[in-house]
């Protein structure tokens, strides 16, 4: 079911990660990405593995929830891994030749470099981000980190309110959607047999109530909005206001070190003839 | 009495083997009389939902069998459309799944799913909007220009339309002012009579049930806590309102004058029950007096 | 000793014609005068005009004509500017029907402190009124929950803790049960007799007669005008223009009538089941 989906989710709790303020770990995020794309040896990636291993330690969010945020990509990532392994050309013999078929100890590494970074990838960043941080702390944390765009003219409140709201309706719509297609289904609805548009056909019945009933809540979440006296950002104050803390600078300080921890390691491996 | 429909053992859980796993049904068991109007009453997440969904094979039970005619639903689970045109489903708040450009085409959605020919379908469609007291010349017009309670019409209609043997609602009257509550009542009455169907209505509000069903089944913390006709069900009335359950204002007033001292009989559920014995009482004190 | 609230003068509202069709009119020259504190319930079936004249009282649509003042304000003058309509909305708070439709934030205490945040208050202003808000409606448990995890009542208490969080004078409730289960009802009604106890003036909207009886006075409506109005008890004892209008009468009031028919000399009509037991206590027990 639709409800089972966990990426992207907030897990409350009260972890060091939990508590850092939105701005910073945006941040982090960023550099965190940046490091992984700078990794280009075996040892690099190993002490990426171990970071993001503490990263997870830190969030005391169950390891098999995190993993289970990752089955919907399964696919990519196997599909990324055999591309890898299958079309690497390397030097010297192929480990592998089958026909056409050459597999090459390079395809090999960066298969598994590749895989390592994806999970990496999806393991940092929601647990920096979606599973440790409210969505409504994020959006505090864009709205405020984009807030001098203003100036500019660019909308950042409006954006902000927008993301806001998209989260608070995501899953009133998502219960909606299970809703409509039992319903339709009740009145024999078939969406998993037939041509491909016979399948795209057999969506307008859920797809119309859907909109409609979008449309309907929008327009009244719109009226009740304005009978709370909103009349956008202007003249808006907040209740929590973002501070930085000590722990704050700690950890952009720590992730400074991370990558260039990185870019250090993969320095030593080309020098000691280790890399890719 | 013949069974229509059993539910034998079943159990179901949400979400399984995930941090968010809840029981809903726990070993439920109760069975549907052929022809009858049953009610299936508890409160929010008592899991009467849950049944309901099950009663048409769009949930499966994790353990337990679903008997139509004494066969089991998931048998063969090919066949499980054929089982959805026998047992028609409303959902709660139905009014937000129309999506077609009239009404008669929305109406004409599931018997046309059922592949039946032109003709047949228009005689359903027209049947079906007579059952809920549609008139005609709504027929061509946009579900969306409808009211609320008409929209709601249209919905069950197009369930009505694939002519099922068990008609199950999920709160048919939710929302709906006193008029509105009767009008779908009196359809769902009228399809009972009209096709000796057998009639499942979910609810909460125990004086509609009291107005409509012929049997009552009770569910509380996903089990079902008891069944019978609605006599044997409210004369357990103390029961009922400790699960949380809304007895009728005429029970509730004959349980608060029983307490008063006064020796009446309590399993009183509609009005006219209640003058009868408030007359029987007064009589009593005429003779004695 | 009268001390007005809300006076309407000859109040009239039409939805605006639709293609070739006529403009319907919906309200009929309304007049009406509600006292400060006051705890009022407006009935009527679908249609009725009842959920317009909240609309209208909301400040949602203007009238076609007519006036309304609200706390000795005019609220339909049509010179007020942007400004003022702003400050004359802080003093009228809305709980609709839908309780998902009206809740902005992914955290409820946020969203408490959307309308607070509207007006600009100081940070900590803001957290002693969500604060308050929250232990008025019996949620302070539930203060960093997610909207979604809530039960329909308890979304129903969220959406009334937003709206006493900006302090209002008043507040109108358009159908805020209609899509509740007993449960959630009863939780609702709880806090509406809570916040008129704290001298909040109430204007409930409603087809539940059941409900209607807790106010202190009853307003019924039927094709846009008032067809009756007093305290619950003389308004019930109507139950044939009652039942005119599409709406009904409490089963216990149903009861005395019929024995009333029967010939039994049960006296008063009644509203709840209390005083009826008690009455009838007392007549079976001479």
């Amino acid at each position: 079911m639709l409800k089972d989906i966990t990426l992207g989710q907030y897990f409350p709790g009260n972890s060091i990660l939990h508590r850092l303020d939105p701005r910073v770990k945006i941040v982090l995020t960023v550099l965190y990405i940046v490091a992984l794309f700078l990794a280009k040896s075996m040892l690099s990636f190993v002490f990426i593995l171990c970071v993001t291993v503490l990263l997870v330690l830190l969030s005391r969010i169950n390891l098999r929830v995190i993993l289970k945020g990752m089955k919907p990509i399964l696919f990519i990532m196997v599909f990324t891994m055999i591309l890898n392994l299958f079309f690497t050309r390397g030097e010297g013999e192929p480990l592998v030749h089958v026909a056409f078929v050459r597999i090459y100890r390079e395809g090999i590494t960066t298969a598994v470099y590749m895989l390592v970074r994806i999970v990496c990838l999806l393991a940092g960043t929601s647990i920096l981000l979606t599973y440790t941080t409210s969505p409504i702390t994020l959006t505090d944390g864009i709205e405020q980190l984009l807030a001098p765009l203003s100036v500019l003219h660019v909308p950042v409140h409006e954006f902000a309110m927008m993301m806001t709201i998209a989260l608070r309706f995501i899953p009133t719509l998502i219960e909606e959607t299970d809703k409509i297609m039992s319903a339709q289904k009740a009145r024999g609805a078939d969406f998993t047999s037939g041509s491909l548009l016979h399948r795209v056909r057999a969506l307008i019945p859920i797809l119309i109530p859907l909109f409609v009933s979008a449309f309907r809540r929008a327009d009244e979440l719109a009226i009740a909005m304005e009978c709370r006296c909103y009349r956008g950002g202007a003249g808006r104050t907040r209740m929590n206001r973002l501070h930085m803390h000590i722990r704050d600078y700690g950890a952009l300080v720590c992730m400074v070190l991370f990558g260039a921890g990185i870019v250090v390691l993969n320095i030593y491996t080309s020098r000691i003839g280790y890399g890719l | 009495m013949s069974t229509k429909l059993e539910v034998k053992n079943v159990s179901y859980e949400y979400s399984p083997n995930t941090p968010f796993a809840a029981s809903a049904l726990t070993d439920v068991s109760c069975a549907f009389e052929a022809g009858m109007i049953t009610g299936l009453i508890g409160h929010t997440g008592s899991g009467k939902s849950t049944l309901v969904q099950m009663l048409n094979g769009l949930l499966r039970p994790v353990s337990g069998q679903i008997l139509l005619d004494g066969r089991d639903i998931w048998e063969n689970p090919k066949q499980l459309s054929r089982v959805r045109y026998r047992v028609g489903l409303v959902f709660q708040y139905p009014e937000y799944q129309l999506f077609e450009e009239t009404v008669s085409a929305d109406i004409a959605y599931g018997p046309k799913n059922m592949g039946l020919d032109g003709a047949e379908i228009d005689a359903r469609v027209r049947e079906a909007a007579e059952f809920v007291g549609l008139e005609a010349d709504l027929l061509d017009k946009s579900p969306f220009e409808l009211s609320g309670g008409q929209k709601r019409r249209v919905a069950i209609a197009g369930i009505l339309a694939m002519r099922p043997e068990v008609l199950v609602l999920d709160e048919p009257a939710a929302g709906l002012d006193p008029i509105g509550r009767e009008t779908i009542f009196d359809a769902v009455r009228a399809y009972q009579q009209a096709r000796e169907a057998t009639v499942i209505i979910v609810s909460h509000s125990m004086e509609d049930m009291a107005k409509y069903a012929e049997r009552l089944v009770v569910m509380s913390e996903s089990r079902v806590i008891l069944a019978g006709t609605p006599d044997e069900i409210f004369r357990r009335a103390d029961l009922l309102c400790s699960i949380g359950l809304d007895v009728p204002q005429i029970t509730r007033t004959m349980m608060r004058l029983s307490e008063l001292g006064l020796p009446c009989r309590t399993d009183i559920f509609t009005i006219e029950a209640a003058k009868e014995e408030i007359l029987r009482l007064w009589g009593k004190e005429r003779e004695n007096a | 000793m009268t001390d007005p609230y809300l006076q309407i003068e000859n109040l009239s509202f039409s939805y605006p014609a639709q293609g070739e069709g006529e403009a319907a009119p919906v309200l009929h020259g309304l007049n009406l005068q509600i006292e400060r504190g006051s705890f009022v319930a407006v009935l009527g079936r679908n249609g009725s005009g009842k959920s317009t004249l909240a609309k209208l009282l909301g400040m949602i649509l203007t009238p076609t004509s007519g006036k309304i003042r609200m706390g000795g304000k005019e609220i339909t003058d049509p010179a007020l500017t942007e400004d003022e309509l702003f400050a004359l909305r802080a003093g009228v708070g809305m709980v609709f029907q839908n309780p998902d439709n009206q809740l902005v934030a992914t955290i409820v205490e946020e969203d408490i402190a959307f309308g607070p945040e509207n007006l600009g208050l100081a940070p900590e202003q803001i957290r002693a009124r969500v604060d308050s808000a929250l232990d008025t409606v019996g949620m302070r448990a539930y203060a960093k929950h997610a909207p979604h995890q809530l039960s329909g009542g308890q979304k129903q208490r969220i959406a009334i803790a937003g709206v006493i969080a900006m302090r209002p004078e008043c507040i109108l409730f358009d159908e805020s049960t209609a899509m509740l289960d007993p449960t959630g009802r009863a939780e609702v009604m709880q806090t509406v007799l809570a916040l008129n106890k704290e001298g909040i003036t109430e204007i409930f909207i409603t087809h539940n007669m059941n409900e209607a009886v807790l106010a202190d006075r009853v307003l019924v409506m039927d094709e846009g005008r008032i067809v009756l109005d007093g305290t619950p008890k003389e308004v019930f004892a109507q139950a044939d223009t009652l039942r005119g209008c599409g709406l009904g009468v409490p089963q216990v009031t149903e009861l005395f009538e019929v024995l009333r028919q029967q010939g039994l000399p049960v006296g008063e009509p009644v509203i709840s089941e209390e005083e009826g037991a008690e009455r009838l206590y007392a007549l079976l027990n001479q």
